[in-house]
């Protein structure tokens, strides 16, 4: 950490003697991104982080200030009031509130290719496919995401075939056996059961057909408009930090680590790390770079939606993303 | 009376108003601050959902409180009997004072389901503790004339209990029900909004992460309202248990 640092300290000041050196010291574009959630090595998060930590920000002439938002939906509050430039949020997030309240959101680069969450039993459960669903207690995170019905759809069985129940956000509730089946974000909870000592069972609703994204850059229509060479450069430099990360997954946890803080689990940082870079891997973006989304994606995952009546309202996909900030 | 009225109704009536302009001159969108009017579209709306939850965070708040206070006053009487308890009987009940509700909420889940009972728990934890040092503060306020009297008639300690402390009591139990029944549908509603599939905590906690502000207001008011009817029924059984006195 303190490696980072020191590399941080001298890429700052040479970065400031070579702009000092052309011309009087350019002014920095500032710009604010919060985190949808707390410090943790969430894909996007980290680019960011790596970004910031090792000068990539400063090099596209970019001040960012890093924030981190509580998770209960403020950061898009703040993005759409203007008193932040780019935050994270989930995709089908991002389609169900540009539905409804009509937030002017934009996903200008989608990092997961894949949803973000999966279901899991103890393998010990006797529950071994979804079809062992039946009768069983299934656990949803808040409202029960259209994830569920998928599986449900896919192996004939119906909502009325199982007990879905509101499990929040603490995986003892299954350890303890208050819920068969318990809704995990996968590069998270899988890892902190495996460590108690518990061996998973984990059906993912993207391998029964769900059409499913993850976590995306997110600015607003209005923003990107005004000043979409700011938003070009926060990219650019995201971007390369995330490939930093893929080709330095140690180094990039230890600058996670930084925002994490000394209590936190390196091991379990690194996870989600690895785990997030899988996700944010297909062809595709072996093609066009991290980030890569396409209008084919974004109908799927919109009709998927409405589909399962988690859509207000039918939205114009050709305006929740644009590849053209993409480096 | 009818005066004070006719100014409450004014003076509410103006700062809606206000409230009301503001949002529209300004432009504020309805996912910031909705104007009251959204408020009350969604409240006319949504009310057939709105009662049903009211009514499961009304019966657990009370189930919350029936238990938190109950225990607070057995455990006050308990020490008027027993003096070597209240210190033990005191720190326990510092600790659970002090104990961030927050932070416990996910493990009484764990411990008790997803049912009413963790929400009752949680209400009861918070309403314990003023229901304890009130009414132990109410049993030890026997006038000393009164006192003196069943000393002198040598009366045993369940008759001196029944019929000294307990009607001194009698005051401070009401000004603790005061703060605790209201209180006790704030505690409902954390917990439901920690985790619940009813209620109108599980009603807010949606609400808010949809940025559905209007109808995050509207269970606001409805909550509002039944904190003011429960405080009203306090003050009313105060007022016929005082007649009976």
């Amino acid at each position: 950490m303190k490696r980072v640092s020191l590399i941080t300290a001298v890429m700052a000041v040479v970065v400031s003697a070579c702009a000092g050196g052309a011309a009087d010291s350019p002014e920095l574009t500032p710009m604010t991104f919060m985190a949808g959630f707390a410090p943790q090595a969430n894909l996007p998060f980290v680019g960011a982080y790596v970004a910031q930590e090792l000068g990539y920000f400063a090099e596209e002439g970019l001040e960012v200030t890093i924030e981190h938002s509580a998770g209960g939906g403020e950061h898009l509050q703040l993005l759409t009031a203007g008193e932040v430039d780019v935050t994270t949020q989930d995709a089908a997030v991002l389609l169900q509130r540009r539905a409804d309240p009509g937030l002017p959101l934009v996903s200008i680069g989608l990092i997961g290719q894949k949803g973000q969450q999966a279901f899991v039993a103890l393998a010990d459960s006797g529950i071994e496919t979804p079809e062992d669903w039946a009768g069983r207690t299934i656990g949803y995170k808040g409202t029960p995401p259209p994830d569920v019905f998928a599986i449900l759809d896919a192996v004939g069985l119906d909502q009325s075939d199982v007990e879905l129940v509101n499990v929040g956000f603490d995986p003892r509730v299954l350890t303890e056996g208050q819920v068969d089946v318990y809704p995990v974000f996968k590069s998270n909870e899988p890892d902190t059961l495996r460590k108690w000592g518990f061996e998973l069972e984990m059906w993912d609703a993207a391998d029964y057909g769900a059409p499913t994204l993850g976590l995306t850059y997110v600015a607003t229509e209005e923003a990107i408009e005004e000043d979409s060479e700011k938003f070009s450069a926060f990219m650019r430099a995201v971007i390369r930090g995330i490939d930093y990360a893929r080709d330095d997954p140690e180094g990039a946890t230890d600058i996670v680590m930084e925002y994490v803080g000394e209590d936190g689990d390196r091991d379990h940082q690194l996870f989600m790390l690895q785990t997030e870079l899988q996700e944010a891997t297909t062809d595709q973006t072996e093609e066009h770079g991290f980030g890569w989304q396409t209008a084919e994606q974004w109908q799927a995952l919109h009709d998927f939606l409405l589909q399962y009546d988690a859509l207000a309202t039918s939205v114009d996909v050709s305006k929740v993303f644009t590849d053209e900030l993409l480096p | 009376m009818k005066r004070n009225w006719i100014v409450a109704t004014g003076m509410i009536a103006g700062f809606l108003a206000i409230w009301e302009a503001a949002v529209r001159l300004t432009g504020t969108p309805v996912y910031i601050v909705p104007a009251p009017t959204d408020i009350a579209a969604v409240l006319a709306e949504d009310v057939a959902d709105l009662l049903p939850a009211a009514g499961t965070t009304l019966l657990q708040a009370l189930g919350g409180l029936v238990l938190g206070g109950a225990l607070g006053l057995s455990m006050a009487a308990a020490i008027t009997f027993w003096q070597q308890l209240e210190q033990g009987v005191m720190s326990l009940a510092l600790l659970i004072k002090s104990t961030p509700i927050i932070a416990i909420a996910p493990i009484l889940t764990v411990w008790l389901g997803f049912g009413p009972a963790p929400k009752v728990v949680v209400t009861a934890l918070l309403t314990f503790f003023p229901v304890l040092i009130n009414s132990l503060e109410g049993f030890r306020s026997v006038d000393p004339a009164i006192a003196d009297w069943f000393r002198s008639v040598d009366a045993p300690p369940g008759q001196y209990f029944l019929q000294a402390r307990w009607p001194s009591a009698r005051p401070f139990l009401f000004a603790a029900l005061k703060v605790v029944a209201p209180l006790s549908l704030i505690g409902a509603v954390v917990a439901e909004w920690m985790g619940a599939s009813s209620g109108l905590g599980r009603r807010m906690w949606l609400a808010y992460t949809n940025l559905d502000m209007p109808s995050l207001f509207a269970a606001v008011i409805v909550l509002t309202a039944l904190s003011a009817g429960v405080y009203r029924l306090v003050i009313t059984a105060e007022r016929r248990t005082v007649h009976w006195t």
